[in-house]
């Protein structure tokens, strides 16, 4: 599959202003408020003003059940703090009570992140949006017919089960501290929805993730886990990140992909053990953007809240392709960033515990399950090298495009002597470069991805590698000329 | 010094015993103690030899389980076990740890070096672990109190049950009939035809009708008063968000949006909840804070039940953004002081007591003399594990008559992983415990030796038997009320359970009749004084024999001794004090008579004309050197509490208080001279109950004075000011639902309302300044007016 640099896309954002008062209980972690100041920061960022904000509906009570158990749907329905008495065995069954606790307006906060990602859901189908936002969703955890992990109703899977409608096969990417086990559950035995969750295991909630749980009868191959040990930092979680998820795109060729970006697998996080900055949890998303596939990011995790919303902001800029101040703005929860109101967090001095021999080994281990997959082509694949991510893509897109290119942009444009396209430029002058093979890659199309970006077609030619070898060959020119 | 730097989240090793191995343990918390110690909660790792046999089976079978699922032929894991030599293989048993959900207390001077523990992952070789020194894995999870062993890992369930129905992907041009209207409600979009400059206008626009409409505002103003505060309020989200919307549903028309930001009724006013409540909401918001900690349905019920719960929660994350949360934060900070991140253990060099000192004194000297014996007997030994015959320092290794000995580097191996590096003529587990050395429950403090034995209760009939010693130390204080200290100078007692003590008659009859024997108050002084209970019996048996039934009965009868009440014993020990004069050491000297200082390096400020100290104001540090984004003032930039909430109208002076008896009472005890107080007779002498009206405004009087020598000039004292605060605070109030609920004054004290009259304050005139301030210091003294009438002392 192809990535492509960052392009401007549009963007559509669900946020209800209710849903930062929903409030869990006195000394419970999770915080819906760090949706509400996400939102905050989104507005004096400017970002708001870039993208379609929505209100999204409260999902129903018929959509929920679309996955969970109608005895299930109606307890949450029912359930409210002075009548918790009544409900004692149902609490039991349904897991709710502890983790999980009931709070006033519990439903409706279910409804208002369900709705969310069945919005977003719906938007991508009806093509009216290419990244669907929804920070209120993301809550992983929840099964079929139980309440886990603080979430109650699996907005991701009413999300996945509506994509299916119009995707033969839907990828889920789960980049919270936790398993992502309610999605994993959910689609354990088919084959049309692929998760894959990067996520602490050993000693930690919930329990499941195993290197060795790939799925079940049609499912079999289709549930990937790696499983991570204390200390994730940037480096070590792209050199995992990258190649697995290329991997999967390559082999699974999925045609819309949700990412889960649960922030408790930031540095700092009040339950979780890794080490990412707000900026390598956010290459994550970059990453998966380049692939142009129709793409729903939810929020998830994150018990910092501070770093929750850091990292939220950053993950829409992200997706909106504008780069923002690393200042953070004022705005009513400025005083929770201190002390220093800065947009990026800096790793602790903890220690890895993940060595890069061990990433190697369980990398092995999930390139031998993928290969088992029917998509696989049949030669050995090499693993894509990690030059996907491509720092200076961001320029493309502050050139005006009525100017005149700048000379930087056309000398980026170079077509090689063995490319045939029919790229605008081409008889500008017939400039050829003469630069030795050996660092050539093809820049590789994708038929779906130009069809789409017709409106901009100067962008399509270059994709990511042919900058990047462009850049390493221009050194060589000069070295084997001269 | 990173090394020795600890920090909670670290897999450590604790000594317990200098000739045991190592415990292995990861730092869950570390307290400091009021005495500066500093104590590590440690969740435990269990080693092979620690687990029972039957379970080091299943540990065994588990281990083949895992080796033949690695055993694909071309993953380099299947190492582990055939490739793995019979000299591995054993090393490999030393590092396999069993995670335990237990977790105890430790001193944090016991930690020896740090290590690591993994869950296994099998796609790693085993003998990776082997290569790297500290390294150890765990796959199994034990339970010592139920002496289970399971494998931490939760399970995918499959099944109708917990999977989803797939709905089958739609053909082309098939509807499933969504309608984007129904899901969603647009609230902005950027497809219009305004610059980023003219959105900015807007928003600036905004905030400034904001500011007006604040100026407009009757409450507003009076809790801004000052235009920068009302800029400020204008400036929170609320209004921008407001700004956006108005500019969406004008359909991004600007003139039109500008335009609906004043209509007719006036400019348009956003409040959020900061700006909403008024300041004596916002204290008892906090006071309620204080008492509930953050149960909001509680905090509304009680003290604000005129705000819907999410108004509360909506304040409640404003209110952190406020001076008053950081300086309450402040508070918490020192109190949880004594839990720390981390911890400086330096290396711990102390010669061990297996130490053998047959070196001649070289290296450790005579550590305690305790190898002395041995290494005169093992002269000539080599090293258990390895067989070297030097070695700089020698090791007892087992039990001394057993004479073995190792060399230093298998030493630190053994206690590092609880085994020695070759297997040895004694097997694996056997160890320490070889001996038939008979143990007995009395020698449950000796440290050495027993790996394996267990520990058992020597109390009569119970012999239980434990795995560790720790488990013996919490059943003996738990089942039999016995403190035995363990090896750490843990506090193993738990709460005792209760107990209820039942007397027979006889009991108390005999209580009662040998009192010579018994001695009972000397017994309840040491309560090991032994009594001799067959005495008792005897000399029970003998009086009882003197007595009729009657006399008897009588006998078992309590009678309460009647000693007086407190009250009584405490004012009639009072009433002696005034004929003790204060001896002249006692009195303050006179401030004239102090020496001075040459030069005053701070001297005061100025004195305003209310008597207050005039200090310049500095502003702070951060607050300068902020820079404004979003083209704020930088005088916007902090929020002081005042600033965010406003302040009432009631008491621009002076902070309100939140009840008037948050204040402490000087009244109470107070000695004022009443005389002309109408009917208060002097109950018992000196005492007085405060029931009538108008002493207790004496009291108060006098209470008044004291604070402001002056007299009345100064700002409001509290107590009077509050009587004028805001209603709701005191008084009924409806809520929503037109229930009347009353608003709880909580644990006040008795309130107190204080009058004046003409009286009190003719008095009052009478009372030197520096009487009254004296009085005012010590309350329990009696100063006489001049008018010189019985003093009344009133109790409250």
């Amino acid at each position: 599959m192809t990535t492509q640099p960052h392009s401007r896309k549009r963007v559509c954002y669900y946020y209800d202003s209710d849903i930062g008062n929903y409030y869990y209980g006195q000394g419970h972690p999770m915080k819906p408020h760090r949706i509400r100041m996400t939102h905050n920061l989104l507005l004096n960022y400017g970002l708001y003003r870039k993208m379609e904000i929505y209100r999204p509906h409260k999902a129903t009570a018929e959509e929920m059940t679309k996955f969970h158990s109608d005895d299930y749907i109606r307890f949450l329905r029912s359930i409210r703090p002075d009548n918790m008495a009544e409900y004692n065995k149902q609490m039991q069954r349904f897991n709710v009570g502890e983790d999980c606790p009931v709070f006033d307006g519990l439903y409706e906060f279910c409804q208002l992140s369900a709705g969310g990602s069945v919005a977003a859901a719906v938007k991508l189908n009806k093509q009216a949006s290419e990244i669907c936002i929804n920070w209120g969703g993301g809550l992983h955890h929840a099964k079929k017919s139980e309440a886990s992990g603080f979430c109650y109703v699996n907005d991701i899977v009413l999300g996945i089960l509506e994509l299916l409608k119009y995707h033969q096969r839907v990828l889920y990417i789960d980049i919270d501290v936790h398993h992502g086990d309610g999605v994993e559950e959910a689609f354990y035995t088919t084959d049309r929805v692929m998760t894959v969750s990067f996520h602490k295991y050993g000693e930690y909630f919930p329990g499941t993730g195993d290197l060795r749980d790939i799925g079940a009868g049609k499912g079999k191959y289709y549930a990937v886990n790696i499983p991570l040990r204390d200390g994730m930092d940037d480096e070590s979680y792209e050199s995992i990140f990258v190649p697995i998820i290329s991997k999967v795109m390559e082999t699974f060729q999925p045609s819309a992909v949700v990412l889960q970006c649960g922030a408790d697998s930031l540095t700092g996080d009040r339950l979780g053990c890794f080490n990412l900055t707000v900026k390598g949890h956010g290459k994550c998303v970059e990453f998966v953007k380049k692939y142009n596939l129709p793409f729903m990011m939810v929020g998830g995790g994150g018990y910092t809240i501070r770093n929750v919303s850091r990292a939220w902001t950053y993950e829409t800029s992200v997706a909106l392709g504008v780069d923002i101040a690393n200042e953070l703005p004022y705005n009513d929860y400025f005083e929770y960033f201190g002390p220093d109101f800065k947009l990026h967090i800096s790793p602790s001095n903890m220690a890895n515990q993940n060595t890069q021999e061990y990433l190697e080994k369980i990398k092995t281990r999930l390139f031998e399950n993928l290969r088992m997959l029917p998509h696989a082509p049949g030669v050995q694949v090499q693993a894509i090298p990690e030059d996907a991510i491509n720092e200076e893509s961001d320029n493309d897109d502050k050139a005006d495009k009525d100017e005149r290119l700048p000379q930087k942009e056309l000398d980026k444009r170079i077509v090689p002597d063995n490319e045939f396209s029919d790229s605008e430029d081409e008889g500008e002058g017939g400039r050829r470069d003469n630069r030795s093979y050996k660092n050539r890659k093809r820049p590789r199309l994708d038929k779906t991805t130009e069809s789409k970006e017709e409106e901009k077609p100067k962008e399509e030619v270059k994709s990511e590698k042919s900058e990047e070898s462009s850049k390493t060959s221009s050194d060589d020119t000069t070295t084997d000329t001269g | 010094m990173t090394a020795n730097m600890y920090r909670v989240g670290d897999y450590v090793y604790f000594e317990t015993s200098s000739t045991f191995p190592y415990q292995i343990r990861r730092i869950e918390e570390l307290n400091k103690t009021p005495s500066g110690n500093v104590e590590a909660k440690v969740m435990c790792f269990y080693r092979r030899r620690d687990l029972p046999s039957q379970l080091i089976q299943l540990a065994d079978k588990h281990q083949c389980a895992l080796d033949e699922t690695n055993g694909s032929p071309k993953s380099d894991v299947s190492l582990c076990s055939d490739q793995l030599g019979p000299k591995q293989r054993h090393q490999m048993k030393h590092r396999e740890l069993f995670l335990s959900r237990q977790v105890e207390t430790l001193p944090a001077t016991h930690i020896r070096g740090k290590c690591s523990v993994t869950l296994f992952n099998e796609t790693e070789a085993l003998s990776s672990y082997l290569n790297k020194d500290d390294m150890f894995f765990y796959c199994l999870v034990y339970d010592p109190t139920q002496k289970t062993l399971l494998a931490d890992k939760g399970e995918i369930r499959v099944g109708s049950r917990y999977q989803c129905d797939i709905q089958q992907l739609l053909r082309d041009g098939e509807s499933d009939g969504r309608e984007l209207a129904e899901t969603e409600a647009l609230v902005w979009t950027p497809n219009h035809n305004l610059s980023d400059r003219q959105i900015d206008q807007v928003l600036v626009v905004s905030r400034s009708v904001g500011t007006f409409a604040r100026a407009l505002d009757c409450s507003s103003s009076v809790k801004q008063p000052s235009l920068h505060m009302s800029a400020a309020a204008a400036s929170r989200d609320i209004t921008l968000f407001h700004a956006m919307d108005t500019l969406h549903r004008h359909e991004y028309d600007l003139a039109n949006a500008m335009c609906s930001l004043v209509p007719s009724s006036g400019p348009v006013l956003c409040r959020d909840e900061m700006e909403e409540w008024s300041a004596s909401e916002a204290n008892l918001f906090e006071e309620a804070l204080d008492k509930y900690g953050k149960d909001f349905n509680d905090i509304r019920n009680d003290f604000l039940p005129w705000k819907t719960l999410k108004n509360i929660i909506e304040y409640y994350y404003m209110w952190k953004t406020t001076d008053r949360y950081v300086q309450q934060k402040r508070v918490k900070a020192v109190e949880a002081e004594s839990k720390l991140k981390q911890v400086y253990i330096p290396n711990y060099n102390k010669p061990n007591s297996a130490a053998l000192n047959n070196n001649k004194g070289v290296l450790n000297g005579n550590s305690n003399g305790t190898g002395a014996d041995p290494a005169v007997a093992l002269g000539t030994k080599a090293c258990e594990s390895c067989n070297v015959t030097s070695s700089t320092q020698w090791y007892a290794w087992a039990l001394p008559h057993m004479q073995c000995r190792v060399c230093e580097q298998c030493w630190a191996y053994w206690k590092k992983y609880g085994g020695l590096k070759m297997p040895t003529r004694f097997g694996d587990s056997v160890d320490f415990d070889g001996s038939a050395k008979k143990r007995s429950g009395s020698d449950i403090e000796d440290d050495k030796g027993m790996g394996h034995r267990p520990h058992r209760c020597n109390i009569g009939g119970c012999a239980k038997e434990f795995k560790l010693k720790a488990h013996l130390g919490r059943h003996y204080a738990t089942a039999h009320g016995i403190a035995v200290r363990a090896g750490s100078p843990r506090p193993v007692m738990k709460t005792r359970t209760a107990f209820y003590l039942l007397t027979t008659p006889l009991t108390r009859l005999s209580r009662r009749l040998c009192r010579h024997l018994m001695k009972p108050k000397h017994a309840a002084r040491c309560p090991s004084y032994v009594i001799n209970l067959q005495a008792v019996k005897q000399e029970c048996a003998v009086q009882m024999a003197n007595k009729t039934h009657e006399e008897l009965q009588q006998l078992l009868l309590y009678c309460k001794r009647n000693r007086g009440s407190v009250t009584a014993i405490a004012t009639r020990l009072g009433t002696l004090l005034p004929d003790a004069a204060t001896p002249q050491w006692l009195l303050l000297t006179n401030k004239t008579l102090l020496p001075q200082p040459d030069v005053v390096a701070f001297p005061k400020p100025p004195k305003a004309p209310d008597g207050s100290l005039m200090y310049e104001r500095v502003p702070n540090k951060p607050d300068a050197d902020k820079i404004p984004v979003n083209n704020m003032s930088p005088s916007l930039k902090r929020r002081a509490y005042e600033e965010m909430n406003g302040i009432d109208s009631s008491c621009l002076n002076a902070p309100p208080a939140k009840r008037m008896s948050k204040e402490p009472m000087p009244i109470s005890r107070h000695p004022v001279a009443s005389s002309a107080l109408p009917g208060t007779g002097p109950l018992a002498g000196n005492t007085a109950l405060s029931s009538n009206a108008d002493q207790y405004q004496m009291m108060m009087a006098a209470a008044v004075q004291a604070h402001t020598p002056a007299g009345l000039s100064g700002p409001m004292p509290r107590q009077v000011a509050q009587v004028n605060g805001k209603p709701k605070i005191a008084q009924m109030t409806r809520s929503g639902s037109g229930r009347k609920q009353v608003i709880s004054w909580m644990d006040a004290p008795d309130d107190l309302y204080f009058k004046a009259t003409e009286h009190s304050k003719k008095i009052r005139r009478q009372i030197s300044s520096v009487e009254l301030r004296r009085a005012a210091r010590k309350p329990w003294r009696y100063f006489k007016t001049r008018l010189d009438e019985p003093p009344v002392v009133v109790l409250d």
